[in-house]
């Protein structure tokens, strides 16, 4: 075991891939990833330290991109494909699972982990029984590497729903959720949802450099055009 | 405005020169290393990147100890244009008897945080070597100077403060001083008599800045808990003065001899260490085995390049000269 206390920061980005995803949607949806990309390529310091999982979630959910440095040349981005219904316990059960094993495998490989960060992107409602995703999300916040859980909604997306999984929901390190505004196009709203990522993720790590260990969301008044931020009591 | 009238020359084709500087690299340097554009920190001008020395103190003509010390601004202080909030001190007392020496580490999200850490090793520094006068280092009362050091910390951020709009300087709590302004402190004091080839030293500690005796034979041994052990998500939060320490700090006593080094060190190169059993506690066993030739040496090997590791470093180590 190595003794050293290298920091880690990780992200999960989990991504709706129902079959009205299909479309433009996917191809903004399939496009985040290489941004992602780009922007640590300009970001050193960040790159050195973050690490990204990806995982998709229709009637399934599947690890298309296991936690790992993108920037390194033996990671590749596989392609993401439309999967049927969207299943939210699926999603929190496969992610509960990832953050359990990548958490203890990188302390067993002496890292220092900050608290998991994950953007989940959906665009329409859970159609698997509302206590079997409850139960599933649940359990995913209920452990001691419980994540920082940022619901983001396009389309059809359930605000209410959506607005009931954001975590921390409250005190000094609440969360928050992105939505679609209404009328706008809910590719371009992926595209923008990107984009929040990227500078949260750029905000992040220049807040470790002074100290922070907490995940630093934009400000509503820095937000993309056609994308509004919520608080968990927005939503009654 | 006078022109030069001078026209340009050429350097002679035959002259000999030699000499080059590598950085040191521990393992994978990671893309930081090479990838950062340094930045100055347009509030600071004054503030330098990096600072060191390199010295021997003597009793006549007998060198009793070799001294080196460097700060070293972390990457991602360069990267994001932030100074350098680590800081060392030393001095020695009037009758040549202690070596005192201070490493502290300004708390990274206080905008003034550099400012705290050189009034510890400074003023700190000066305070404790006159109270070394008239006091034995076992006897020294270690609380009462660790809340004399916070006061004067508290003090001190209260005049920078004045005049500024987001926080009444005077009347604000000790808690939002600290918030502007903290560091966390280490002081030593090493016996330059020898007692049978051996130099105590009293260490003590306020924070997470670490003091280590690199053994015979390159092993670490720590002179205190090590942080973070056993923690289940890493949490950033240090002990920091001017908040004063829950209990009195407890010095720690331990001896140094010829072939073993006293080494005090921030966080920055305290986390790659770790316990002193990976490659970056073999690297610096192995060019911390004898004190390195001149201080240039001693803080570029601080500041190797390792992936991810990016904080200020900042390194004070006293070889004893064998006397045989």
């Amino acid at each position: 075991m190595e003794s050293e206390k290298a920091k880690i920061l990780p992200f999960y980005v989990l991504i709706d891939v129902s079959a009205s995803m299909s479309g433009r949607k996917l191809d903004e949806a399939n496009q985040i990833m290489p941004q992602v990309v780009d922007a640590l390529a300009q970001a050193p310091i960040l790159a050195d330290k973050v690490r990204f999982c990806v995982i998709d979630f229709g009637s399934d959910a599947q690890v298309r991109l296991p936690l790992c440095d993108v920037l390194d040349e033996h990671s590749s981005l596989p392609p993401l494909t439309i999967r049927g219904a969207t299943s939210y316990a699926a999603a929190f059960r496969v992610l509960r699972s990832e953050i359990e094993i990548n958490v203890k495998q990188l302390k067993a490989d002496g890292y220092l982990v900050h608290r998991p960060a994950v953007f989940f992107i959906s665009d329409g409602e859970p159609t698997d029984p509302e206590h079997e995703w409850r139960t599933a999300f649940g359990e995913l916040t209920g452990f001691a590497t419980y994540p920082n859980f940022v619901p983001c909604g396009v389309d059809q997306a359930n605000p209410k729903v959506l607005a009931s999984l954001i975590h921390p929901a409250t005190g000094p390190k609440q969360m928050q959720m992105y939505l679609m505004e209404q009328g706008q196009n809910p590719a371009d709203a992926i595209a923008a949802i990107a984009e929040i990522l990227i500078s949260s993720m750029l905000a992040s790590g220049q807040s470790m450099a002074q100290g922070s260990s907490g995940m630093i969301l934009p400000a509503k008044q820095d937000l993309p055009a056609g994308i509004s931020a919520h608080s968990s009591d927005d939503f009654v | 405005m006078a022109t030069p009238e001078t026209t340009p020359v050429q350097p002679g084709t035959e002259a000999k020169w030699q000499g080059y500087v590598e950085p040191f690299v521990v393992g994978d340097p990671g893309r930081a290393a090479a990838g950062v554009v340094p930045l100055p920190d347009e509030t600071a001008w004054d503030r330098k990147d990096t600072v060191l020395d390199a010295f021997a103190l003597r009793d006549g003509r007998t060198r009793l100890v070799e001294v080196r010390a460097a700060s070293v601004r972390g990457l991602a202080h360069r990267a994001y244009g932030r100074v350098r909030q680590d800081e060392y001190g030393f001095r020695r007392t009037a009758d040549g008897r202690y070596l005192v020496i201070c490493v502290a580490d300004g708390v990274s999200s206080g905008e003034l945080s550099h400012k705290a850490a050189m009034l510890v090793t400074r003023w700190g520094t000066k305070w404790l070597t006159g109270l070394l006068d008239r006091t034995e280092p076992a006897d020294l009362q270690w609380g009462q100077f660790v809340r004399g050091v916070a006061t004067q910390i508290e003090k001190y951020g209260r005049k920078l403060l004045r005049g500024r709009e987001d926080i009444d300087a005077e009347k604000c709590d000790l808690r939002d001083v600290a918030h502007k302004l903290a560091t966390t402190v280490l002081y030593a004091v090493v016996d330059l008599r020898a007692v049978d080839g051996a130099h105590t030293a009293h260490v003590v500690t306020v924070g997470d800045t670490s003091a280590w005796v690199l053994r015979e034979g390159g092993r670490w041994e720590p002179q205190e808990a090590v942080k973070n052990d056993g923690a289940e998500v890493f949490s950033a939060s240090v002990h920091a003065l001017p908040l004063p320490p829950a209990t009195d700090p407890v010095p720690v006593r331990t001896t140094i001899r010829a072939g073993e080094a006293l080494v005090l060190m921030t966080d920055g190169i305290g986390d790659p260490l770790g316990q002193g059993t990976g490659p970056v506690g073999r690297f610096l066993a192995d060019v911390w085995a004898r004190p390195p030739a001149s201080g240039v040496e001693f803080a570029a090997q601080i500041g190797f390049a390792r992936k991810s590791f990016d904080d200020d470093r900042t390194v004070v180590a006293v070889w004893p000269v064998s006397q045989r």
